[in-house]
């Protein structure tokens, strides 16, 4: 399909220039046609972005030129080279290097050892570490990150842990870099830093693939832009010939939905009532630290910061996952002593930070992941409710837009968003007072990002107060009533989103003031 | 070396050893420490740390092995068979590779076929005791002094020394003398102690414990200095993430599984042909078991697993060669949550300082009453020994992520 006035350029690029050449890639699941005649041409030390629709086929397209799925038909070549790569080893060694879109990182192993892994510098089998940290930390340098090299994963951020799966593909002498949703996890900052290294990268002549959902980013940092819809590719633009909102329209195909100006007024009762909340924890400064605030009926309250300043650990203690000190009042009553399941019974619910630690069973069908939580509901008597279950999943799928064949599948061969959606569809479902929404929309396209926010307005609108925790300053200026600043584990500001801008949230997040 | 390391070495080793000492001088039971009761209690530790090592191994790429006892099994019968056919070496080695032969039915029962890895464990067990069995009756039966659940008794034994100079071994014709001996006999306070337990991990010295000993550093070697080593361990703490790099995580499995299996036969090998000199039913007593417990106490880390089979093998030696003495023993674990309470209730720890003074008010009791109580408790002493240290360990655990987990290549994550 063309568009009109965004014609392809790709024939700006001569041929000794492009270092990634894919043609007619096709590729189908069982029931899903996931790329569908595929053709991408990459110039050298170019940033080239893909952009589309959850579910589109950019991963999938990625993991083909990374030597994890085989295409049913097609050809890649790599410097005008025709290549078939049976497995990734095959890929990395042509030079290609991918950061997948859910980090793959062993949490017990140090930072060296996972960038080493596989690629291990040694003599007759033994680890040269000296050799090795040597190698590193030059290249760390080289792209100007500084990083612990002895401290397992587990102690670091995810702004921290996508570094170090950047360095790892790099370590492996990738000249062609694949990077799956790298902006998804981090803050402004992070992604400005993130950016700089990018582009120090490409001054060395490595090339750069880069999937994003976010528009503004995509402008901003790529040469060159392919927009995929259903598998196909639409168009490949240059970033000056097109603005966000008429690429949203390519990627989706029809204008995006707009929303709404608010109309209810906030309620007067107090629906969440958190007062001097401290999470405790030994041999480390206490991540939360006496926080309070509230939230009225149909009120949303934005907590913006930096992740890792106590955001993950403050809705944790709200649930009752870690142990705090301080009270919490849901509804006028106090659930500081409560079990997990009292306080969802009082009416909280989680949308969760990591959708695949706390989120999903990946390997069971999407039916039973929609039935967490709604065990109490969908059985009769001590027996699970198979039909109830299952429409119950049918209707999530329909009202949140899940791509999927149907609700037996199991839960990993969604793409990212759509998984993304089906948690969200599954924990808005059970909200009755209160919604903690972490990240609602991490991962996901701007066309169901707009329709899981109306959903959330909706019910707010229907009196739900919600705590919505967001790296996403967009997401937390247009959705929220008032904004809470989180900063090394206290509130540190509180501001009226009428009268804050990004540039103003961004200084108070990384404590500048 | 820097000033906090030696300050950690007084607390960690002098500390302990004055308590110890204080407890002996004043209870007048030296065989607290005294070299009869150490060299007993390194002999019990050996298997116990060898089965542990197999945990170790095998968790560390990402399966968990409770078959050690049923590979401990194959290792005792097939140890003793060969020991009893071709002498003591041989038949180590045979120990060994039958535990290896139980490695690699668990490596293919979990690997291959992805069975549950408990199910595949328990089924080691049950199939190498009552396999055994069958083997006994085909090849002991009628041969003098063997039976269904007993071997032909070994003719040979695998050669013990004693430490020149330390404990008085021979430097070629010449005896050397017997400083710690000499020291054990003074009785001095904390000298007295150290010439006990270095007597005891010095003199009448198989050559078999000093293999096993070995496998610690050697283990942690491989695992943590070697290409093979970090591999293997990234298998057990992330599969996708190691696949994704090229790393081929089921040979690795099996590989990890050989060894795991193999270090259970020498567990095994070592209790029918160095503790005795013949093979018995019901030899391995659940020592697989407590090997793995040993293997959880020292948090997957091959120092860590010494550690805690010492503590077992301290705990059976002085149950075996002293029972009196037990009662000091209930002392000084008074004692030392005593001041484990002090210094928990310095630090403010609420929940630790309690659970320090119960243990002392408990020990307290027992050390009161231990010889009224029936054998039956005292016998239980080992595991109330590692409850306690569980319980009051400091440090977090951090298992292998993935043990457990099956792995199936390919699949899209
Ligand atoms: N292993 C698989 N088995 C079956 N279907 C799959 C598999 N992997 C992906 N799919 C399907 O292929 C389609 C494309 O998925 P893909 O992950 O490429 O989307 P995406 O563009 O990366 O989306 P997102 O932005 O949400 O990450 C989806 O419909 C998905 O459900
Ligand atoms: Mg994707």
């Amino acid at each position: 399909m063309q568009l009109g006035d965004t014609k392809p350029n790709q024939d700006l690029l001569t041929s000794d220039a492009v270092v990634v050449e894919l043609t007619n890639i096709s590729k189908v699941f069982p029931g899903v046609v996931a790329n569908r005649d595929v053709s991408l041409k990459v110039g050298r030390a170019t940033i080239h972005a893909l952009v589309g629709e959850n579910g589109a086929g950019k991963s999938t397209l990625m993991k083909i030129l990374y030597g994890l799925h085989q295409p049913d038909s097609g050809t890649i070549a790599i410097n005008g080279v025709a290549r078939q790569f049976k497995s990734p080893s095959e890929a990395i060694d042509a030079g290609i290097g991918m950061v997948h879109q859910h980090f793959m990182l062993a949490d017990n192993l140090t930072v060296l050892e996972n960038i080493i892994l596989g690629l291990e510098p040694t003599k007759f089998g033994v680890l040269s570490l000296s050799d090795a940290r040597a190698r590193v930390r030059e290249l760390a340098t080289s792209i100007g990150v500084a990083l612990d090299l002895d401290v397992p994963i587990s102690e670091l951020g995810v702004g921290q842990r996508q570094r170090v799966e950047i360095l790892k593909v790099l370590f492996r002498g990738a000249e062609i870099l694949i990077l799956d949703e790298p902006t998804a996890v981090l803050v402004p900052q992070e992604v400005d830093e993130l950016f700089v290294n990018l582009r120090r990268l490409v001054s060395k002549g490595t090339t750069i693939l880069f999937i994003s959902h976010k528009l503004d980013e995509v402008l901003t940092i790529s040469d060159r832009i392919t927009v995929i819809r259903q598998g196909s590719t639409v168009a490949t633009v240059s970033p000056n010939t097109v603005d966000r909102l008429k690429l949203a329209e390519m990627m989706v195909g029809s204008d995006l939905p707009k929303p709404g100006e608010r109309t209810t007024k906030i309620g007067a009762t107090t629906r969440l009532a958190v007062r001097g909340l401290s999470v405790l924890e030994k041999g480390r400064k206490n991540p939360v630290r006496n926080v309070s605030f509230q939230i009225a009926e149909g009120e949303i309250v934005g907590i913006a910061g930096v992740e890792g300043n106590g955001q993950f650990e403050l809705c944790g203690a709200l649930l009752g996952l870690l142990s705090s000190e301080g009270t919490v009042e849901v509804g006028g009553k106090d659930v500081s002593n409560l079990s997990i399941r009292e306080r969802l019974n009082a009416g909280l619910a989680y949308i969760p930070f990591d959708r695949h630690r706390e989120g999903l069973m990946l390997t069971a069908p999407l039916w039973e992941n929609a039935l967490l939580g709604h065990e109490a509901t969908l059985s009769r008597g001590p027996m699970i409710d198979f039909t109830a279950a299952k429409k119950a999943c049918r209707e999530i799928i329909s009202r949140f837009g899940v791509l999927t064949q149907n609700e037996l599948v199991p839960a990993f061969v969604l793409s990212g968003g759509n998984q993304q959606k089906l948690v969200v569809g599954r924990n808005l479902a059970t909200a009755r007072t209160v919604l903690i929404a972490a990240h609602p929309t991490r991962g996901i396209d701007v066309g169901a990002q707009a329709a899981i926010w109306e959903e959330i307005r909706r019910s707010r609108d229907s009196g739900m107060s919600v705590l919505l925790v967001s790296a996403d300053l967009e997401e937390v200026l247009g959705l929220s009533d008032k904004i809470l600043v989180m900063f090394d584990g206290e509130i540190t500001a509180e501001l009226d989103p009428k009268s804050a801008s990004p540039q103003i949230l961004g200084k108070y997040m990384t404590g500048a003031r | 070396m820097n000033r906090s390391k030696i300050f950690r070495i007084i607390t960690y080793v002098l500390g302990p050893l004055a308590v110890i000492s204080i407890v002996r001088l004043w209870t007048d039971q030296d065989a607290l420490t005294s070299s009869n009761t150490v060299g007993t209690a390194l002999r019990l530790t050996v298997p116990i740390l060898l089965a542990g090592m197999a945990g170790l191994w095998a968790e560390r790429c990402g399966v968990l092995n409770i078959g050690i006892e049923g590979m401990m099994i194959l290792g005792t019968w097939f140890g003793a068979w060969g020991a009893w056919q071709f002498g003591p070496w041989v038949g180590l080695l045979f120990a060994v590779l039958g535990g290896m032969l139980g490695g690699f039915i668990h490596a293919i029962a979990t690997v291959r076929f992805n069975i549950d890895q408990i199910i595949s464990g328990v089924v080691i067990n049950l199939l190498a005791f009552f396999g055994v069995r069958y083997l006994s009756d085909l090849v002991f039966v009628g041969q003098p002094g063997g039976g269904v659940s007993q071997s032909p008794p070994q003719t040979s034994a695998i050669p013990r020394f004693d430490l020149p100079i330390l404990s008085g071994g021979q430097i070629g014709g010449w005896k050397s003398p017997d400083v710690l001996a000499w020291f054990e006999t003074r009785k001095w306070f904390i000298l007295g102690d150290i010439g006990g337990i270095g007597r005891g991990l010095t003199s009448n010295l198989s050559w078999a414990t000093v293999i096993a000993v070995a496998i610690v550093p050697i283990s942690a070697w491989v695992l943590w200095r070697t290409r093979i080593g970090l591999r293997l361990r990234a298998s057990g703490e992330s599969p996708v993430a190691a696949e994704s790099l090229g790393v081929m995580v089921n040979r690795l499995r099996y590989g990890g599984l050989l060894v795991s299996g193999g270090l259970a036969g020498l567990a095994g090998g070592t209790l029918s042909i160095v503790a005795s000199s013949y093979y018995r039913q019901g030899q391995t007593a659940g020592r697989g078991f407590i090997g793995l417990a040993t293997m959880i106490f020292g948090n997957w880390r091959p120092s860590g697993v010494l550690g805690g089979a010492m503590l077992f093998g301290y705990a059976e030696g002085i149950k075996l060669v002293a029972s009196d003495s037990i009662a000091a023993l209930f002392l000084f674990i008074a004692a030392v949550s005593l001041i484990f309470f002090v210094v928990a209730i310095i630090r403010r720890l609420r929940v630790r300082s309690l659970f320090a003074l119960g243990i002392f008010i408990l020990s307290t009791i027992a050390y009161q009453t231990v010889s009224t109580v029936p054998e039956s408790l005292t016998q239980s002493l080992p595991y109330v020994v590692t409850l306690i240290v569980l319980a009051t360990a400091n440090q977090r655990l951090r298992p292998p992520a993935m043990a457990g987990v099956p792995f199936r290549p390919g699949e899209p994550h």
